[in-house]
């Protein structure tokens, strides 16, 4: 597999704060690959350099072998990659099936072509039911969604998810997992930031670690739960015992 | 087909062939009643042609009475110093006010919310004292008409209103149509996705800066039109008279009296406001200049404090996001 973004160096400073320190690893197409890390490890920021919302400090991001570094981020989505927003940001005086439509015009500014990519959209991220519901006022399930349902209109060829499934119930996260899977199917790669372990590990074939703004280790799920930098950094103990005691049973 | 899906289909096209109308039946001619219908339909032009910025862009804009100044000068300029017909001024003038609307704007679009408002009081301010000292367009005094002859040709009519009404209307129409079209485009959705979060746009492929100019542009031009059919029927132009606050607040209180960033908001708010002003102007002039809009302002604080979804809010029985999502979503379902 080629790798469709490449991070290299990349720092990202705020006034005396190093919140990105040289971080660098590639997202292969058509794979899922986790960013974790505990609290304040620096992963919104470097989604942020990779959508166009931050300019690095230093190093480069190259999507498709393009340069992006820099780019504003409505330029970055013309490119092709999209993302979703940690808190979620609905356009509340639009309806659900409205806000999906406004990231469906980018790929299809006819109207007939993209009001059929916001129904495909809306489907494939359950939220049919809710399709002419006002944006604003659904559950934070529905809402995060939503968030994916309208970065997927874009139609991109990558998906970039800051923790999608983050304060979900344990319904609402399973329906999240099957529509990251349905984005696999449909051949997007998807770089998701989480730090719920039990959503992530099953479906990412990659897992980059971040811990002080620093990667500390990149690998498959199984290897990094197992790695000591990780599990002093991050999982603590009782994680890496439970993930054995799983993988026994 | 109930009767929500009927009126957003067929409701604006026979609206216009009713007022289109008006004429042939005997209501409009040379009365006060005239002048009341011809004030309604330019004062809803103006307001909507504010409300494409202001209400489905968001960006709140007292600076309106500029570009419905600079319309205004247009016409009176080809008229009283270029001697022609006015309408190579109409044209020059809703250009340039579209060109001024965005060399202002470029850099009021930097500023957030409020201060964005307050940067465009301070606009009309200096265009203001611009034209009260630029002798070339006539000064403080301003732009004085001649006896024209009446007629299409010089938009002039000197008894009968009728050629006054049908052009207001057919200025109503095209900046009403204009805002149909828009608001059921892909720009229209850019620009209350603009609206409603600036970065989420972006992250979706928005330019948003670009999406806000244009909207300006297109605004301002259609609010130049507006100046130039008031030129027209005034038979002169001064600063005050176009470019002031006054003036300003008209295109903004109406908009959010009707309902702001709504098709029939405009229209409904020009409505109760005009005939209102129009007929009780002779009591409150008793009571000393500026009553009236003491009490208008007094309307619109009371209005946004109860119902800031402004009358088709009450119509409707919503609160201003309800009633704009509800009037979107029967639209929609009538476009299809
Ligand atoms: N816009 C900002 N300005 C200043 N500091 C910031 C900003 N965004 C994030 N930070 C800081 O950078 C660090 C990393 O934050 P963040 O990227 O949000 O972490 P994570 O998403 O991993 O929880 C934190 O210390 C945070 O306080
Ligand atoms: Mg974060």
């Amino acid at each position: 597999m080629s790798a469709i973004l490449q991070v290299e160096g990349v720092s990202m400073k705020f006034g005396a704060l190093l919140a990105n320190k040289d971080v660098s690893f590639d997202v292969e197409e058509g794979a899922i690959v986790g960013l974790i890390g505990p609290n304040g490890a620096g992963k919104t920021t470097l989604f942020n350099c990779v959508a166009g919302f931050y300019k690095p400090s230093a190093g480069s991001i190259r999507f498709r072998g393009e340069e992006i570094a820099g780019l504003p981020s409505y330029k970055v989505a013309r490119k092709g990659l999209a993302r979703t927003f940690q808190v979620v940001r609905p356009l509340k005086e639009m309806s659900v099936f409205e806000n999906i439509l406004v990231g469906a015009y980018l790929g299809h500014p006819d109207n007939k072509h993209a009001r059929e990519v916001a129904e495909e959209c809306l489907e494939t991220c359950f939220l049919q039911d809710w399709r002419d519901w006002p944006a604003g006022d659904m559950t934070i399930g529905n809402k995060k969604r939503l968030e994916v349902a309208r970065a997927l209109a874009t139609s991109p060829r990558m998906i970039l998810l800051d923790e999608a499934v983050a304060g979900l119930t344990s319904t609402e996260v399973r329906e999240m997992v099957e529509v990251i899977k349905r984005l696999k199917a449909n051949g997007l790669t998807v770089l998701m930031v989480e730090h719920i372990m039990e959503a992530i590990m099953p479906i990412a074939d990659k897992i980059v670690v971040l811990a002080s703004g620093e990667k500390i280790a990149e690998g498959a799920p199984k290897d990094i739960v197992r790695d000591p930098k990780v599990i002093t950094a991050y999982l603590g103990k009782k994680y890496a015992e439970a993930m054995d005691k799983g993988a026994g049973a | 087909m109930d009767i929500r899906k009927f009126l957003s289909k067929y409701g604006w096209p026979l609206l216009l062939a009713a007022l289109a109308a008006l004429p042939l039946v005997g209501l409009v001619g040379p009365g006060f009643s005239s002048h009341v219908l011809i004030t309604i339909l330019l004062t809803a032009a103006m307001a909507q042609a504010w409300n494409l910025i202001g209400g489905y862009g968001g960006q709140v804009s007292f600076g309106h009475s500029v570009f419905f100044g600079i319309g205004a000068y247009g016409a009176a300029f080809a008229v009283c110093v270029g001697k022609t017909t006015p309408w190579p001024g109409v044209i020059v003038g809703a250009l340039l006010a579209a060109v001024t609307a965005v060399i202002v704007s470029y850099p009021c679009f930097k500023l957030k919310g409020h201060y964005f408002a307050i940067a465009t009081f301070a606009v009309v301010e200096i265009f203001n004292r611009v034209f009260m000292i630029w002798d070339w367009v006539g000064g403080a005094v301003g732009l004085d008409y001649t006896i024209l002859e009446d007629g299409w040709r010089n938009f002039t009519w000197s008894v009968d209103k009728r050629g006054y009404y049908l052009g207001a209307l057919a200025l109503f129409a095209l900046v009403f149509t204009v805002t149909r079209v828009i608001e059921r485009s892909r720009f229209g959705y850019y620009l209350r996705a603009v609206r409603e979060g600036q970065e989420t746009a972006e992250s979706l492929g928005v330019n948003s800066t670009g999406v806000k100019l244009t909207a300006m542009a297109l605004s301002a031009f259609l609010a130049a039109l507006c100046g130039a059919f008031f030129a027209q029927y005034n038979f002169r132009v001064d600063p005050p008279m176009v470019m002031s606050l006054d003036m300003s607040m008209k295109f903004v209180l109406v908009a959010i009296l009707g309902g702001i960033g709504t098709f029939w908001g405009p229209l409904l708010g020009a409505l109760v406001l005009i005939p209102l002003q129009e007929y009780s102007r002779a009591y409150l002039a008793k009571l000393g200049s500026g009553v009236d809009l003491i009490i208008f302002g007094l309307i619109i604080i009371l209005m946004m404090v109860y119902q800031p979804g402004g009358i088709l809010g009450i119509l409707t029985g919503t609160k201003a996001r309800k009633a704009r999502l509800r009037a979107r979503l029967a639209a929609e379902g009538g476009a299809k």
